[in-house]
């Protein structure tokens, strides 16, 4: 299997070649496309003068704060549907409601609210992140077997007890499947956010390289997103294993 | 990662906090789209001549034109450069927008830095060929659009028979060549390099006939901020005033801060004219555009253009 390893690079290796002996033997004067070398160069020349890298700081930071905001409200809305019967009845039509509204939709609202900058993004970040959140959290609620809140019961705990000790440790699981899922939406929305309206950030890279008529460096900042992407989701999953070991693992696999 | 999410929001706030602290009183964050339209204000900016006034303005690129009132409202950007189809249209929708300055107009010497370009397949000759073909448009209802619908309801043609679509400006010249579209309606740099690589040629100039000084691009601003800050709006006039004659008159220098700006590489902007820089606005070309957009049904009410120029 080790030895193997690079069996999966021949065919992405393959395409490069191509698509850099093509955009070279056609002589394109194309302002979408660029070569292959073209791009390295400019991802190269960007990482160096430090504009990649501070696009990369801002986009993080924004969807970081959107998804610490709304994934702690989703926690929080997810276990008071999921605890209380009659909330959770009470409040199905306004969510389900809400819900659906894509984020980029709510994009114009939040522009007037809050203007171009971090708030805006993190708003709408927060937004998308919310509902994942809230819903796994809402279902991990009614998933905790009965017995361990019976035996809350019978130990007499406080609300803030039983929640700290037999809630929250028997639902993180899910939780933490709802967190990973959220971090992915937290990153495509926030660069569609920049691409569509917001000053900063990786997706305004691309639009002002491709604007300033640079493909090249366009499509240095598309590979650059994918490897931001890739690295986030690598850490986090990562983190996952380290701090919850298998328990979180084997639920994972089978949510 | 807690702590690292803690870093991430405390480095947020504390962004946010320092480029809330930038945007202080006479401070003017100006808001252009990447075109040579606000030329103006960009060499005002490079040339010190905004400062020279007393003025503290920085420039921001917008990508899209119809973002930039709803820009202006939420105060990120003070001044910002609306097409007269965008600044009438928020009007007619009831933001409260003036215009403060002229960015560029029409000119007899750049009618032929905008055009429709067809492909030589969809042998276009004349404006009834268009009739039924689908063209491509970097936005429609935005500016390029409407002057060449006008172009067509001059010509006798019903644009409604035209099938339009947004094409962005640079993945124009590989949309033309791939057949999705019949023609592209477009402008400089783009223009030229799609007639150069062969992809299509011209059909028609639809500038050409148009009175002179059209406006392209003015300043607007919210009716708020220019009543609040007169002496911002005098100095930003006289500003664009003296910058507008160094763009007409000294192009390099126009293209150079075009150039740091946008981002457009200089080797592109070098070979393409400028718009005719033009710092006044005055009613008679808001009625202008009132009346052309009128005609093609764009707007609801009529705008009360007596009152949407600042004092």
């Amino acid at each position: 299997m080790k030895r193997s390893w690079w069996k999966g690079l021949v065919v992405p290796a393959a395409l490069i070649v191509a698509a850099e002996i093509a955009m070279r033997l056609s002589n394109t004067t194309s302002m979408s496309l660029a070569a292959p070398s073209d791009i390295l160069a400019a991802l190269l020349r960007a990482l160096f003068d430090g504009s990649m890298l501070v696009a990369t700081r801002d986009t993080l930071a924004s969807a970081g704060a959107g998804l610490l905001l709304g994934g702690l409200l989703g926690l929080l809305l997810g276990m008071i549907f999921g605890l209380i019967p009659i909330v959770n009845r009470l409040m199905e039509v306004t969510v389900e409601a809400i819900r659906p509204i894509p984020s980029v939709a709510v994009l114009p609202i939040a522009m007037l609210v809050f203007g171009f900058g971090y708030s805006m993004e993190i708003a709408i970040v927060a937004f998308s992140c919310l509902w994942p959140v809230m819903i796994l959290t809402r279902a991990a609620m009614a998933g905790i077997e009965p017995r361990l809140i019976e035996v809350a019961r019978a130990l007499r705990l406080s609300t803030t007890q039983r929640i700290a000790k037999i809630v929250l440790p028997a639902a993180l699981p899910r939780i933490m499947v709802a967190v990973r899922l959220a971090a992915a939406i937290a990153l495509v929305v926030a660069v569609t956010v920049e691409i569509a309206a917001n000053p900063l950030g990786l997706g305004y890279g691309i639009l002002v390289a491709q604007q300033g008529l640079q493909p090249d460096l366009m499509l240095a900042y598309l590979v650059w997103i994918g490897v931001v992407g890739w690295s986030l989701n690598a850490t986090l999953a990562f983190a996952e294993k380290r701090l919850f070991g298998r328990a979180a693992q084997v639920e994972a696999a089978g949510a | 990662m807690t702590t690292i999410w803690k870093t991430a929001l405390g480095a947020a706030l504390m962004l946010t906090a320092l480029s809330s602290a930038g945007w202080a009183q006479t401070a003017v964050n100006v808001g252009c789209t990447a075109t040579t339209d606000c030329a103006s204000a960009a060499v005002a900016l490079e040339e010190g001549i905004f400062k020279k006034n007393g003025l503290d303005v920085t420039m921001t690129l917008i990508g899209l034109n119809s973002n930039i009132p709803a820009a202006l409202l939420s105060d990120s950007i003070q001044i910002g450069g609306p097409t007269p189809s965008v600044f009438l249209q928020a009007v007619d929708g009831g933001l409260d927008l003036v215009a403060v300055a002229g960015a560029s107009s029409t000119a007899k010497a750049t009618f032929d830095t905008a055009g429709v370009v067809a492909a030589p397949s969809a042998n276009i000759k004349s404006p009834e060929d268009f009739v039924g073909k689908k063209v491509g448009a970097p936005g429609i209802g935005a500016f390029l659009q409407v002057l060449f619908s006008k172009w067509l309801i001059d010509s006798g043609v019903d644009p409604k028979q035209v099938n339009f679509v947004e094409v962005t400006f640079p993945t124009m010249n590989d949309t033309l060549k791939s057949g999705a579209v019949d023609a592209v309606v477009t402008a400089e740099p783009m223009m030229s390099r799609i007639i150069a690589s062969g992809t299509g040629e011209v059909a028609g100039y639809f500038l050409e006939k148009l009175p002179e000084r059209r406006p392209a691009i003015f300043y607007a601003s919210t009716r708020e901020w220019a009543d609040a800050n007169p002496e911002a709006v005098q100095a930003f006039r006289t500003s664009i005033e003296e910058a507008a004659k160094i763009v007409n008159d000294n192009p390099e220098k126009g293209r150079q801060a075009i150039a740091n700006f946008t981002k457009i590489p200089l080797d592109v902007l070098s070979k393409m004219k400028l718009s005719v820089s033009d710092p006044k606005i005055e009613q008679e070309q808001l009625d202008w555009w009132v009346a052309t957009m009128n005609e093609q049904s764009m707007l609801q009410g009529e705008p009360d253009t007596a009152t949407l120029i600042q004092k």
